[in-house]
């Protein structure tokens, strides 16, 4: 190698990867001093270079990036399109509030498809009907949206103040598999078993394919299975609905009174089915098919959307890495209440457990806090958080039920070792073939 | 780093490989676009708009296996965009986000540093410049430089060694190193 090829080849040296000629560089400067001067120079400058700073994404950038994704699965449309029929609706029903009464004992509030392409004597009825029919022949459904949570929490949990995390569902027939995800947290059902993993704490939970670790995004792994429930409903004259057809989309409106025991609100708004809330179901006119959903809860006097699920696409290949999910190094189990090793006797009932689970977090006694908190061994995160609190004076109180939960909350006030009081209701419940008291959350 | 099972699949198409996405590269381009951009706030705006472009594009882009390059070379684009369009609309004087930014100080630090940097680089030519950038701040290979800057291996690495003697005599002129 000649000096002049030396000198054009010598950036290899400083590349991260070393190509072949590197070799031959380094041995043409052993033997030539001019060149070698050369490389040092270069040498030193890079490494000048090097010095400057480099700066890392602040802290909130992933949050709010994530948050940015969200939003970008909303509609393009989103203060027009079928948004403004639910409000031109709402007008005209306050509007016309004596008219309106005379429809509220049928079924629905009358449609109209002004030449639109679905036909039948009802609207809703038709809508439904024939799109239950469509949906019949799909092999896969794929949806991607965004829903109002926290990242992380339960996929039941939605809440007007929260902002919208990205949601994807995958769902395939044949061979049943799906996988249902968002920010912090996914289920993947690969035929055999439902694996959860909880990427904010590292945790996961490995269970039956029937078990309910979606909970209410559950019912849409199977929107046909939705339509034919909505078409039941209206049917049974249980459900309220009306339908616009518009640009060769049906928009079909749907609103629900929410659920669950009144006796305490706790839990009011918590979830779509202890919500007042409103589906929109859109359906292309032409295939029939379910195009999109957007659920809204109507909270303080206001409709807020809580759910979007605005791209639907039906019969995508997918691969089988969507449902193969490896659980990453480090991660805990969280397992059924049934497979605890060694869950706590003598529990005398909800107030009983949260006593017993904030004294044993008190003491760091984890394999104690073990007997009512259903994992294999208790997570870091948790650790550091509830490390040494402090339980203050008539800090557990009288449990209760709320809403749809099959449990009890027990309000309760700690103090946490940073000095944060933490005021909450701790949520246990024993529904499970063995009786046995856990904490589901609400910590 | 990117797992190899996902340089493979290639681009991201659910919400958890987009948030492990996000956390795999976020400083790398954050820090890429700071150095073409100047200051964080403009930084992360483009990353920002270059992962929600991603997400939206994420079905066209299914094929795509260098997804990390891509990336770079998406956040090229951005800045560019930015860098004409601060051209035609000159960007509000430091004081002034100065005044309503908690972090202000170490954000006028980064920037001082940067600004230093620019100073330096500004004798050489913006293609010069950029593979300098892409080497040493954001220690790409070269051949990852010349994936993200649409060039070839060979020109890249003579823009980079070009670049350095110019830069190098700039600086000896200057009294400075050597």
């Amino acid at each position: 190698m000649n000096c002049q090829e030396a000198i054009r080849e010598i950036t290899d040296l400083l590349d991260k990867e070393e190509s072949p000629k590197a070799k031959l560089v380094r041995e043409h400067l052993e033997d030539c001093p001019d060149c070698r001067a050369y490389f040092e120079e270069q040498q030193q400058l890079f490494d000048v270079l090097r010095q400057f700073p480099r700066i890392a994404a602040s802290h909130q950038f992933g949050a709010k990036t994530m948050n940015a994704i969200a939003n970008a699965a909303a509609p393009e449309t989103q203060t027009t399109g079928n948004f403004w029929h639910l409000q031109k609706w709402h007008r005209w029903t306050l509007a016309t509030c004596a008219t309106a009464l005379l429809f509220l004992s049928l079924p629905f509030l009358p449609g109209h498809l002004g030449g639109g392409h679905f036909s039948g004597g009802n609207a809703a009825f038709s809508v439904l009907a024939q799109s239950v029919d469509a949906m019949s022949n799909v092999q896969t459904v794929h949806m991607t949206g965004r829903m109002r949570t926290i990242p992380g929490d339960n996929f039941e949990l939605i809440g007007a103040q929260y902002d919208f995390v990205p949601l994807g569902l995958w769902s395939q027939y044949n061979p049943r598999r799906w996988r249902v995800e968002k920010t912090g947290r996914m289920v993947v059902m690969d035929g055999q078993s439902s694996t959860l993993l909880i990427s904010s704490t590292n945790q996961y939970m490995k269970a039956s394919p029937q078990a309910g670790l979606v909970e209410w995004l559950r019912p849409l792994l199977n929107p046909e299975g939705v339509l034919q429930n909505e078409l039941d409903s209206a049917e049974a004259k249980q459900s309220d609905a009306t339908v616009t057809e518009a640009d060769g989309i049906a928009t079909m409106t749907i609103r629900r009174k929410a659920e669950g025991a009144t006796t305490d609100s706790w839990t009011k708004n918590k979830s779509i089915r202890e919500s007042d809330h409103t589906c929109i179901y859109q359906f292309d006119s032409a295939t029939k098919r379910l195009k999109s959903l957007r659920v809204m809860i109507h909270a303080d006097n206001k409709d807020v959307v809580l759910l979007e699920l605005n791209d639907i696409r039906y019969n995508e290949a997918f691969p089988d890495s969507l449902f193969a999910l490896q659980i990453p190094k480090g991660a805990t189990q969280l397992v059924a209440p049934e497979q605890m090793a060694a869950p706590a006797s003598n529990l005398l009932g909800p107030q009983d457990v949260a006593k017993y689970f904030f004294n044993a977090c008190a003491q760091k006694d984890w394999n104690a806090v073990l007997g009512v908190y259903p994992a294999k061994t208790v997570p870091d995160s948790f650790k550091n958080y509830f490390g040494h609190l402090t339980i203050l004076s008539t800090s557990i109180g009288v449990p209760f039920k709320s809403g749809l939960y099959p449990g009890y909350f027990v309000p309760y006030e700690i103090r946490l070792s940073d000095g944060t009081v933490k005021a909450h209701n701790l949520a246990v419940r024993n529904d499970n073939p063995e009786k046995r008291w856990i904490v589901d959350g609400g910590f | 780093m990117l797992t190899t099972a996902q340089q493979i699949e290639g681009w991201p198409q659910t919400v958890a490989q987009f948030e492990r996405l996000v956390e795999a590269t976020q400083d790398d381009l954050v820090n890429f676009a700071f150095h073409q951009l100047g200051n964080r706030d403009d930084a992360e705006d483009a990353v920002q708009d270059v992962y929600v472009q991603a997400f939206r594009e994420r079905i066209q882009r299914k094929q795509v296996t260098e997804v990390r390059l891509y990336l770079f070379r998406m956040v090229r684009n951005r800045c560019i965009d930015h860098h004409r369009a601060r051209l035609r609309h000159p960007v509000e004087p430091l004081i002034d986000r100065f005044a309503s930014n908690e972090d202000a100080f170490s954000e006028v630090a980064e920037q001082e540093q940067a600004e230093r940097l620019n100073q330096l680089l500004d004798g050489i030519s913006k293609q010069q410049a950029e593979v300098i950038r892409l080497r040493v701040l954001s220690d790409l290979s070269f051949a990852d430089v010349a994936v993200v800057v649409g060039a070839s291996l060979p020109a890249v690495k003579s823009r980079f060694r070009y670049g350095l003697d110019k830069l190098r005599r700039a600086l000896q002129a200057k009294g400075g190193t050597r």
